[in-house]
């Protein structure tokens, strides 16, 4: 199990299965979120994780996925689209100092 | 990470495959919905039944359908293969298998596109090693010209004759499944599947293109609306709000709007694999809504992308309005009826439903969901917090 100081992130990664819709909605909410980190927010279909995110973030459903796509790389998988606990941590973690374990 | 909210991923390999494989198919499609929905509204404009009438704009609707958005998926599927070099080659060997054939070829073009980019991988593989320093462009611009020369004629001599067939016999396949109003059994596969997160790989991969070939013939299709109608999932978060886990209820509007407006209907699934159960619901939807799309003879001319009510709208056939809408309304008040039947009508969670207007058309719960919006949108943080243990021991 990897993990990563909420201040080391600089790129988190938010995939879903096309790269199109899901990912991008929750990409523009986080990315509002952590408005003044200097972490970068972007959205990638989950077969195609760019090998330099520090965080990757998306459902369960397709957790299998991203880590056959992303080995090694911090991936927090999470339930609901809107307010999952897990994805709030991260902002947190980030914004407050913290670790963020995947 | 296995904390309660985000149990340790499970979920077969053999799940993963297919949706790796899905995800391939549906790659090679998604990036081109635009052209797409270009192409789907002139048809709609121009056509001799369309709107606006208009020959020499109708010129366009042929070449687009059946050379562009092929070529285009060809391109799509060598660049996943085998980036830049892969693309122009997946291009020109679509080129093969899209002339003299009579059907859009999107299956040939998601076949060989991929096909002729690993060619040049292997290839590029194999003399890279050998290159003399200062033949580089040269050898690269032939290899990739070698290649896709001849997976062109490939395409036109083997692959493509073989596509035509298969799409033949898909196409009538799929016409029987119509003719003895088989269709809407299909939702018993397609909806389980969509909340694992096949609904791409479902409507681009397979549904889309067999669309497509029957759009071209008869100016619509059904298939087109099998996976994305947004209706089933509607009709599962207004049962949520109205009696799901109390903690749950306050997300469920922006999930609606997000839903059935936005067109991601990923936003659903979760409530779904929350109370596997509720897939009766969205199936019985999703069932009843293809019905009605048979019965009132529904179809839309292109493929709508997100499964939004607008996407909707734009790509309905003049006059097929009431189909396309009855269909979605009858799917959202079946899924919606049977959700809430096993949501107990919100009794089940040991919580009153405090809304006991059952029979609550989509349209008026619409009215409430606009207006809560706002004012829940800060606090589903913290809301969705409570709710997943709350759901655990319901």
């Amino acid at each position: 199990m990897s993990s990563i100081e909420g201040k080391d992130v600089r790129k988190l990664i938010v995939a879903c299965d096309a790269g199109m819709g899901s990912s991008v909605m929750l990409a523009s909410t986080l990315r509002r979120q952590l408005k003044g980190t200097p972490v970068s927010v972007e959205h990638t279909p989950v077969n195609s994780i760019p090998g330099d995110a520090d965080v990757v973030v998306c459902h369960t459903g397709l957790a299998d996925r991203a880590r056959a796509s992303a080995p090694g790389v911090v991936l927090v998988p999470f339930q609901v689209f809107i307010g999952d606990p897990a994805v709030a941590r991260i902002v947190t973690a980030i914004k407050n100092g913290g670790t963020i374990d995947g | 990470m296995a904390t309660p909210y985000t149990p340790t991923v499970h979920g077969t390999g053999v799940r993963a495959t297919i949706q790796r494989f899905g995800g391939h198919l549906a790659g090679m499609i998604m990036p081109n919905i635009g052209a797409f929905i270009a192409w789907g509204l002139i048809t709609a404009l121009f056509i001799p039944t369309g709107w606006m009438p208009n020959k020499a704009l109708a010129e366009l609707v042929d070449p687009i359908i059946k050379v562009l958005l092929p070529v285009l998926i060809g391109y799509t599927g060598g660049r996943m293969v085998h980036a830049q070099r892969g693309a122009v080659v997946g291009a020109v060997a679509t080129m093969g298998v899209v002339v003299g054939a009579d059907v859009p070829m999107f299956l040939g073009a998601m076949i060989i596109g991929p096909l002729a980019a690993l060619i040049l991988k292997y290839v590029d593989r194999f003399t890279s090693e050998r290159t003399r320093a200062g033949f580089e462009m040269l050898v690269d611009n032939f290899t990739a010209g070698i290649v896709g020369a001849v997976t062109a004629i490939a395409g036109v001599l083997a692959i493509g004759p073989v596509v035509e067939k298969f799409t033949d016999v898909a196409g009538s396949g799929v016409e029987w499944l119509i003719a003895h109003s088989l269709l809407p059994i299909a939702s018993v596969i397609i909806e389980p599947a969509k909340v694992l997160f096949l609904n791409n790989a479902i409507n681009h991969g397979v549904l889309g293109p067999l669309g497509v070939a029957e759009s071209v013939k008869h100016g619509k299709s059904i298939l087109f609306m099998l996976e994305s109608n947004p209706g089933p999932g509607l009709g599962l978060l207004i049962a949520y709000l109205l009696f799901g886990p109390r903690s749950l209820r306050p997300s469920t509007p922006a999930a609606m709007i997000i839903h059935f407006f936005g067109g991601i209907h990923e936003i659903y699934f979760p409530y779904v694999l929350m109370k596997p159960r509720l897939i009766l619901a969205v199936v019985a939807g999703g069932a009843a809504g293809v019905l009605t799309f048979l019965v009132t003879g529904a179809g839309l001319v292109a493929t709508p992308s997100p499964g939004s009510i607008f996407a909707y709208m734009a790509v309905t056939p003049k006059g097929g309005w009431f189909g396309v809408i009855a269909g979605i309304v009858v799917a959202t008040a079946v899924s919606f009826a049977v959700a809430a039947a096993l949501l107990g009508f919100g009794r089940a969670n040991g919580d009153k439903a405090d809304d006991p207007a059952q029979d609550a058309v989509p349209h008026d719960t619409d009215d409430t969901t606009t207006s809560t919006n706002d004012d829940n949108r800060d606090t589903t943080g913290e809301t969705a917090a409570e709710s997943v243990p709350a759901t655990k021991e319901a």
